[in-house]
């Protein structure tokens, strides 16, 4: 809370000094976010945005889960894909979404194709170290008792790799809607993305700051309202890491 | 009938660094008649893990003929019989408590659920753990961890009974009320026990016939029958000279 004030104040501060053409204070921001807001132009935007971000998701969730575990379960898997997966990791983003672009043209079906796949290639590598982290004396444990195939997969299997499918969903979400506002800057006839490009070209500082700040807000909230309670819930049992 | 017959039973184990493969069980015979509390003896690596491991279905790369209940135990069939195992490691699902993992046991095995919480709550008195019932592994000593693992082996009703050096973790007093619990149910229930151990007292201390193997490749070396009688006594004097009699062979033997 301190924090805040303080990170106010100096904005202010720097608005001040800087003068209000390259620094907006927060009121000339918040009342910029609050007329768009009321026009429907936030909200709708925000939409086209959200639909994009989740549906890339969505697939590169699938994919790099699917990957990560061929990767994790099979040593063929691993040599075949090990290789690739770093060589995605290492191609600028921007190559992908030029790419997609090319091929699937500049709309919704090409930025999502771009987004996906950035993203999958980092989430595939952390499915592969949890699959790959699985303790096989639990699992022979389980055996043992009779337990069968179906409830090892659920109870023993799938919460050993939880935590890094978790890590993967919180990264491949930061990754995506840095990845989406980028593509919509290149190739987006709506969106966040769109919006700030437009600001920046009829030099609107505070439209910029406006729609940055309520982006990173709603995407502070999915990761604190949403994201952290569940890992919260799902991991209590775990002892805190003392260094 | 919940017996064991293993015959010339070799087990290589094989890997990247030595493509030949490793030799840990070399032709090892043994019959265990229903109802009858043997002990595996020996050395560090000798392959005593690896025999219950072939006896528990876990382990089917072997050489040999493999026999529980009269049945092979093979890839395809269930294990023909329900067993309670428990590891040189506890072996514990970390995020569930101990009821939760005991319950997670008496579940795979297919105990109606309506038992459960009696059963666990005994078999947790009896090791000593009613009051750690809803804790979490990570909050429990290494000792405690293993008597959580055994009353999960017991809480299943197991038909034999494999135990790999499960006293081995636990200060000497504790262990010596463990193995007394240990006999006292096993003088109840009679299952068939299969108990690996390279403490020769504890040994001759709870078994009818002890099997000691030599080093790796481990081998039947020699046999011994105990025959005090039982409820066995810590203070008769006869069990201190059998101990002593075997740990004098397992030494003598290993030059
Ligand atoms: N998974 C494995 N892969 C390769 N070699 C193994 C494996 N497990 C065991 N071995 C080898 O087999 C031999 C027997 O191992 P095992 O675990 O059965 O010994 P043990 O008698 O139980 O020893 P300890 O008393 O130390 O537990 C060891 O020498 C070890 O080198
Ligand atoms: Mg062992």
């Amino acid at each position: 809370m301190v924090s805040l004030v303080v990170l106010l104040a100096v904005w202010q501060l720097a608005s001040v000094a800087f003068t209000a053409r390259y620094v907006p204070g927060p009121w000339l921001t918040f009342s910029a976010m609050w007329e768009h807001l009321s026009s429907g132009e936030i909200p709708r935007h925000f939409a086209f945005t959200m639909t994009r971000m989740l549906g890339s998701f969505a697939i590169a969730m699938a994919v790099g889960t699917v990957l990560g575990t061929l990767m994790g379960l099979y040593r063929r898997g691993e040599q075949m894909l090990d290789m690739w997966v770093m060589v995605g990791l290492t191609i600028p983003s921007l190559c992908y979404i030029i790419v997609s672009f090319m091929w699937l043209g500049l709309n919704d079906r090409g930025a999502v194709l771009a987004i996906a796949w950035t993203t999958f290639p980092s989430i595939a590598i952390n499915i592969w170290q949890g699959v790959k982290a699985i303790d096989q004396r639990l699992i022979d444990m389980a055996r043992v008792f009779r337990s069968s195939g179906m409830r090892r997969i659920v109870k023993v299997v799938i919460p050993q790799v939880l935590p890094y499918l978790m890590a993967a969903a919180r990264f491949g979400l930061g990754v995506v809607w840095k990845v989406t506002v980028f593509v919509e800057v290149l190739g987006g006839s709506d969106g966040v993305g769109y919006m700030l490009n437009y600001s920046f070209q009829m030099f609107n500082m505070a439209d910029v700051f406006a729609w940055t700040i309520f982006f990173t807000i709603i995407m502070l909230g999915i990761e604190l309202l949403i994201l952290k309670p569940i890992e919260t819930r799902l991991f209590s049992w775990r002892p805190d890491i003392r260094a | 009938m919940a017996d064991i017959a293993l015959q010339a039973l070799s087990k290589v184990y094989r890997s990247k660094v030595q493509p030949e493969g490793l030799l840990a069980l070399n032709r090892v015979s043994l019959a265990v008649a229903d109802h009858q509390f043997v002990c595996l003896l020996g050395p560090s690596g000798c392959g005593k893990s690896t025999v219950l491991n072939v006896l528990s279905g876990l382990d089917q790369e072997y050489d040999g003929e493999v026999r529980v209940a009269g049945a092979v135990v093979s890839h395809d069939s269930t294990h023909p019989i329900r067993l309670g195992y428990v590891f040189q490691e506890p072996r514990l699902l970390p995020w569930l408590t101990v009821r939760g993992n005991i319950e997670f046991a008496l579940e795979s095995v297919g105990i109606p659920k309506g038992q459960w919480r009696e059963r666990i709550n005994g078999w947790l008195d009896r090791v000593g753990l009613h009051d750690f019932a809803e804790v979490h592994p990570h909050e429990l000593s290494g000792g405690m961890q293993q008597r959580t693992s055994i009353a999960r082996a017991f809480a299943v009703d197991p038909e034999i009974l494999l135990m790999d050096e499960p006293f081995s973790g636990l200060d000497e007093l504790t262990a010596r009320s463990m193995r007394e619990l240990l006999l006292g149910i096993w003088l109840e229930t009679r299952k068939t026990v299969v108990f690996v151990t390279h403490n020769c007292f504890e040994a001759c201390f709870l078994a009818d016939r002890i099997i000691v193997f030599t080093p790796r490749p481990g081998s039947i070396k020699q046999e011994f029958t105990v025959e005090l009688d039982r409820p066995r006594n810590y203070e008769d004097p006869r069990l201190f000279d059998m101990s002593v009699k075997v740990t004098h062979f397992v030494t003598g033997g290993r030059e």
